[in-house]
């Protein structure tokens, strides 16, 4: 890549809008969130601020930074402090391959799915800092949690995935958008429906969502890793979970769902359209399933996504030789 | 449509198109920039190293060694190879370092553990010495066979690695799958227990 002035720029410019997505994304989801929550369970949810109580997030983000941090006695205060900037930096460069249209790519690499891999990664070390470093009980069952469900939700993720790079013979989010058509029918996930729906499944295993939330449980955990988290350290921690979520319904987006090219008229809207409704199904999904069993969390996992990954996976590669060697 | 598009986003990075070229005429060329960035990894790297070897808490020094994978991921990206870059922190920092963390968390909790005293003076020699040993090996190779002359880096397509990797050296590769997965037997091997027989309740 040429180092040049207009590509700095640019990179400055994309990584404020990030940001500025990311704030946006939070206070929007958490109304959303709260909103839908109460129309399945039959009551009104947040109505008393502004109307239909649309201020309720503002004002909940306002009384979060005005909240005193609180350290708790005898931690590790470097890791302590650490662990929040790991979980929230690591998410502004994730943001960087993704198309969200024709134009708005901050930066085409050529290897973009594995840069959001890898950088993900560092996602689960900040769990496991802040579990460790708050001299925690619940911190640290919350932390070993989120490490062996995210290790073992990471492996069918990456095989689906890599089934629609299969397909498409490049690792480049641009050029995978690219590939398909504008039409749902043209899109992978009519190439590809097993590995969407393992895609989807194990993508609420990732973001720690319930019904997968086993690390922050609060019936038996009280929240697990960011128990002794209060005020800035704790929005930290909330912004890039909401951060981490929608990442992944982009992803989502553009491998499965034909990215900004949709019927009519194609464009960046198509991409937040799409992502935003694999938000909704996220929140949907919370709200109407309990919490599974931690074993049972890993053997839906071990025992039926990744055989059935490494099949679709294998599959696809037996297809597309055949293929290939008829035409 | 995208005319239009094309033109606005023209129109706004002309002045930074001419602020390019003006800057770009003043420096003489990007090495000085390669240069900086090379010192600054030298820097992340040697820093989490001295905090791996150092600190007396074990989480901390794997801090340190997250740290040193960061700054040697930072240096496969200045070699123009970010392939190899992504998988460092792929494998090294998101299942390597973690699974030592977890094996750490799992282990003996405690403030006054092992790591707290300092080894002996023998041993820290030692140490040394076995420390020096790759470098002993790496130096004079690398001043014998040293390029007289700076080569910027091409980069290589990620999908002509995969090609080379199952055509040309396809006997390396598969030897080192075949290596991964014994170890991995043996793995699940020595932790097989056998479950006892369950009593009917």
């Amino acid at each position: 890549m040429d180092l040049s002035i207009v590509s700095f720029v640019q990179i400055i410019v994309s990584v404020l809008l990030v940001i500025a997505l990311m704030v946006a994304n939070a206070v929007v989801m958490v109304y959303i969130e709260r909103k839908m929550a109460g129309f399945i369970q039959r009551r009104p949810g947040p109505y008393e601020v502004g109307p239909y109580g649309t201020i309720q997030a503002v004002c909940d983000s306002m009384k979060l930074l005005a909240k005193q941090v609180f350290v708790p006695g005898n931690v590790d205060w470097l890791l302590y402090f650490l662990a929040p900037v790991t979980a929230f930096l690591p998410v502004l460069l994730l943001y960087l391959p993704i198309p969200f249209g024709p134009y708005l790519t901050a930066m085409n690499v050529d290897d973009g799915i594995l840069l959001i891999l890898a950088f993900a990664g560092l996602g689960v070390v900040s769990n496991l800092l802040a579990g460790w470093a708050s001299n925690n009980k619940y911190g640290v069952l919350g932390a070993a949690r989120a490490v062996s469900q995210s290790v073992a939700y990471e492996i069918p993720m990456i095989m689906a995935l890599l089934s629609v790079v299969f397909l498409t013979g490049s690792l480049n989010l641009t050029e995978i958008v690219d590939s398909q058509g504008s039409w749902p029918w043209q899109w992978n996930i009519f190439a590809q429906p097993f590995a969407f729906f393992i895609y989807l499944v194990s993508l609420i295993g990732e973001t720690n969502r319930a019904p997968f939330d086993l690390p922050e449980a609060e019936s038996e955990l009280t929240a697990g890793f960011h128990t002794e988290y209060s005020g800035m350290g704790f929005a930290l921690f909330f912004l890039s979970e909401y951060a981490n979520m929608l990442l992944v319904s982009f992803v989502c987006a553009t491998f499965f769902l034909g990215g900004w090219k949709g019927p009519f008229l194609d464009g960046f809207w198509w991409t937040f359209i799409k992502a935003y409704a694999i938000m909704v199904f996220m929140v949907w999904i919370r709200w109407t399933f309990p919490r599974v069993r931690f074993d049972q969390l890993l053997n839906i996992n071990w025992k039926w996504l990744l055989p059935l990954s490494i099949l679709n996976l294998w599959l696809t590669a037996a297809i597309l030789k055949i293929l290939s060697k008829i035409y | 449509m995208n005319q239009i598009i094309e033109t606005i986003l023209g129109f706004l990075k002309s002045p930074l198109n001419a602020l390019d070229e003006s800057l770009s005429q003043s420096l003489p060329d990007q090495s000085y920039a390669a240069l900086a960035a090379f010192a600054f990894y030298c820097l992340v790297v040697l820093a989490g190293g001295l905090t791996a070897v150092l600190s007396r808490n074990l989480v901390r020094a794997m801090m340190g060694l997250i740290l040193t994978f960061l700054g040697v991921a930072g240096f496969y990206l200045l070699l123009a190879c970010p392939f190899l870059a992504f998988m460092q922190l792929l494998i090294y920092v998101g299942a390597v370092c973690v699974l030592v963390f977890f094996a750490v968390m799992l282990t003996k909790n405690s403030a006054v553990g092992q790591e707290q005293n300092l080894p002996s003076l023998s041993h820290i020699i030692l140490g040394f010495l076995a420390g020096l040993a790759p470098l002993a090996i790496l130096t004079p190779m690398i001043i014998k066979h040293a390029p007289n002359y700076q080569i910027t880096p091409e980069p290589t397509k990620t999908s002509l690695l995969g090609r080379g990797l199952l055509s040309s050296d396809v006997v390396p590769f598969e030897l080192i799958s075949i290596i991964l997965l014994v170890a991995m037997a043996g793995a699940v091997f020595l932790v097989w227990r056998k479950k006892p027989d369950k009593k009917p309740n």
